[in-house]
């Protein structure tokens, strides 16, 4: 066993901060925190040049030929520069599931531009009152020659209001129920009939309701076979669990200690050199720590052609939520002034983690489903959730 | 980065999982209880190379290294297998460390069963995890490391986990070294044994996790078995989360403590208070898992459940390893 890094990962770290330096402008940062997108079009074609949408992709395929490992270390730096990578980010998961199971034709006219960074393509899955349940899509297409008829409702669609396609799940049998008679389209969101409602959030992220009212979409945006769906979400699904998470508890350990380390108590002291807060932040480092190992190890599995399982998406968001809400207590009421204060501590800093932390266990799978997952792939446990 | 075992290493696992797994299967841990040890599976493991891969070739040993020596930690933790292998293996390369030849020559042997206390108490006021069945228990006196004979006649002192343990004067004492040299060496040993300790959580945790789990997928309950329910299964899951984390934990530490590196000490401080968390909460789940009958003497699960403490509480308290850890990491207070 070796846990050194290679030493080219310093030589990518360096790259990417070279980048940020570059692209990632403080006006940028502070449009995101304002409108919550997800999404900047300067920085997705920026990203694009460098073939850093799709870094491990071939670089014939507008890719940086990277393995998992460094585009995990590439993507990491410049997600800590707090730049808006969500809209890209989502993109390469139909990206992926276009690439191998997508038609020529589609893959053709659809993938070069998102490698370059011009296309956008939200998720269209979740349904009002289907939540974790996907598979209790209600939204129809019916098919009519050459063309599909789409109508329905679609909750938390992330950037849709900025996308070029939305990757959609719907129910093409109408007769079946639960995860049969599904098929998966990419409707480009400049069609009629689609109309969008915002949500906020309170995590500074807008989402959206997303409604289809007789929206005509040609077969050749298919995805699959007609009916046959599962396949293609499924691998998109589980590309969302298996990939490294983006758990922020390591940044939130390193913000935390740097203001410990450089701010005082009333009485003069260090607050790190109180030995409550020692062992609060020599506990949140052994979290922070674990994370990265089982981060680290998703990554290796993947490489190696495994499927490691959604272990490192629960344990990096659950223990992200519960530190974000002990450094509070740490840092006292100053922690509770947001970003657009002069005198919030550390930027505003923990207040954002605090709203931000609960959403990441919940997109890309909810804490309770990854657990039910894990029962049953690594103990061999029954099924919890009842079949459809 | 590389985060596979290599071919001998898998080799020396497998073979240490095939004789815990035979020979100290729970009849026989129960069965030797109140002494806390098993002379035959010590004899056994020790005749594999347990304590020797542990000890440089050039003093005789197997060469081999902490990985290695976590790795049959790992799987005498899984049969909660009744041996002082934490301290023993450490203290060997304590010896090692301060060149006391023949200490190890004893060791190597098999004349000698050596050990140490990571206790900073007064020995004699201290109940010695190892110390029924160690010949010699080292410890740190000032700045003297020392090694204490055991008198004869001592007898296990009953105890919740079934340890070897017990109280006692020494019937001599030899200084085996002193100055700063000394004390350096003794905190990198009670390093090796928080290791080790943490090693053998992770292989009583994860035994402790498939305990619950093979219980949850056979005992029925409301018609159904009882796995299918989330408060039971979900708990598991965290478990077995946490179990891999702290399986790595302990890796990384074995390898930067193996190197020499910077970070060594206080990733075994991780692995030590994570695995301590982690083997307690499971054993803890899994045994109320099996409701009434986890209360009972006759389910396994009980010789995991008090174990899960025992093994932690005798070579340190988790929260003042919190503070260790606070000042390796922060460095100490101003």
């Amino acid at each position: 066993m070796d846990f050194r890094e290679p030493a080219h990962w310093a030589d990518i770290r360096a790259e990417a901060q070279q980048f940020v330096a570059d692209h990632v402008t403080h006006e940028m940062i502070a449009e995101e925190l304002k409108t919550g997108d997800g999404v900047s079009r300067p920085l997705m074609r920026a990203l694009g040049n460098r073939g850093w949408i799709v870094p491990t992709w071939p670089k014939d395929e507008g890719g940086a030929g990277l393995d998992a490992f460094d585009a995990s270390v590439l993507m990491s730096t410049i997600r800590a520069s707090g730049a808006p990578t969500i809209g890209p980010g989502t993109t390469t998961l139909p990206a992926n599931a276009i690439r191998t199971l997508g038609s020529a034709e589609l893959q053709a006219a659809i993938l070069p531009d998102v490698a370059a960074g011009e296309t956008l393509i939200c998720l269209g899955y979740t349904e009002p009152e289907g939540g974790s349940d996907i598979f209790a899509c209600k939204t129809r297409a019916e098919r009519d020659g050459d063309q599909w008829r789409i109508n329905g409702q679609k909750m938390f669609t992330t950037f849709a209001h900025r996308a070029d396609y939305c990757f959609l799940l719907t129910r093409t049998d109408p007769q079946s129920v639960g995860p049969a008679g599904l098929t998966m389209f990419l409707v480009p969101m400049a069609t009629a009939g689609i109309e969008f409602q915002a949500v906020r959030t309170l995590g500074y992220e807008r989402t959206n309701i997303v409604y289809y009212s007789d929206v005509w979409v040609d077969d050749s945006f298919r995805i699959g076979e007609a009916d046959g769906g599962l396949a293609v979400i499924r691998a998109a699904l589980e590309a969302e669990q298996n990939v490294a998470p983006t758990s922020r508890t390591s940044q939130l350990a390193e913000a935390a200690t740097r203001w410990a380390s450089t701010t005082r108590t009333s009485d003069g002291r260090l607050v790190i050199d109180d030995p409550l807060h020692r062992q609060r932040l020599a506990r949140l480092a052994i979290d922070a720590e674990v994370t990265e190992l089982l981060g680290l190890r998703t990554a290796y599995i993947d490489q190696l052609g495994g499927k490691p399982g959604p272990l490192a998406a629960l344990f990096g968001p659950e223990t992200y939520v519960s530190w974000a809400s002990e450094m509070l207590d740490m840092v006292g009421p100053d922690g509770l002034v947001p970003w657009t204060e002069p005198d919030a501590a550390l930027d505003g800093a923990f207040e954002y983690h605090y709203r931000s932390a609960v959403a990441t266990t919940i997109y890309g799978g909810t804490s309770e489903v990854l657990r039910s997952l894990i029962a049953e792939q690594r103990l061999g446990l029954p099924r919890s959730r009842p079949k459809h | 980065m590389d985060l596979a075992l290599t071919d001998e290493q898998r080799a020396v696992r497998q073979a240490f999982a095939a004789v815990f797994a035979k020979e100290s299967a729970p009849p026989r841990v129960r069965e030797v209880e109140a002494v806390g040890f098993d002379p035959q599976l010590w004899s056994t493991v020790h005749g594999m190379g347990a304590i020797d891969v542990g000890i440089p070739l050039a003093w005789g040993g197997g060469g081999g290294g902490l990985l290695e020596l976590c790795l049959i930690a790992e799987e005498a933790g899984r049969r909660v297998a009744p041996i002082p292998f934490a301290g023993s293996a450490a203290a060997a390369r304590l010896c090692v460390e301060v060149g006391a030849g023949d200490l190890v020559a004893s060791i190597l042997d098999g004349s000698q069963l050596v050990s140490m206390t990571t206790r900073q108490l007064a020995f004699s006021n201290q109940l010695l995890a190892d110390g029924a069945v160690a010949d010699v228990m080292l410890a740190l006196e000032g700045d003297r490391l020392v090694a204490n004979y055991r008198p004869v006649g001592i007898r296990t002192k009953p105890n919740l986990g079934g340890l070897p343990a017990a109280r006692w004067e020494p019937d001599h004492q030899e200084e085996l070294a002193a100055g700063p040299e000394a004390v350096y060496a003794y905190e990198r040993a009670c390093d090796a044994v928080r290791l080790l300790r943490a090693a053998e959580l992770v292989g009583l945790a994860a035994e402790a996790i498939e305990i619950g789990a093979s219980y949850a997928r056979e005992r029925r309950a409301f018609g159904t078995p009882i796995g299918t329910f989330q408060a039971v299964a979900h708990p598991l899951a965290d478990a077995v989360t946490a179990n891999d984390g702290a399986q790595l934990l302990v890796y990384k530490a074995a390898w930067a403590l193996e190197e020499n590196l910077p970070v060594g000490p206080r990733l075994a401080t991780m692995a030590f208070v994570f695995a301590a968390e982690v083997s307690s909460s499971a054993a803890q789940h899994s045994l109320h898992i099996h409701g009434g009958y986890g209360f009972t003497e006759e389910y396994d699960i009980q010789l995991y459940y008090r174990r899960a403490k025992a093994w932690v509480t005798a070579v340190g308290d988790p929260k003042r390893e919190l503070l260790t850890l606070a000042d390796r990491l922060f460095g100490p207070v101003e």
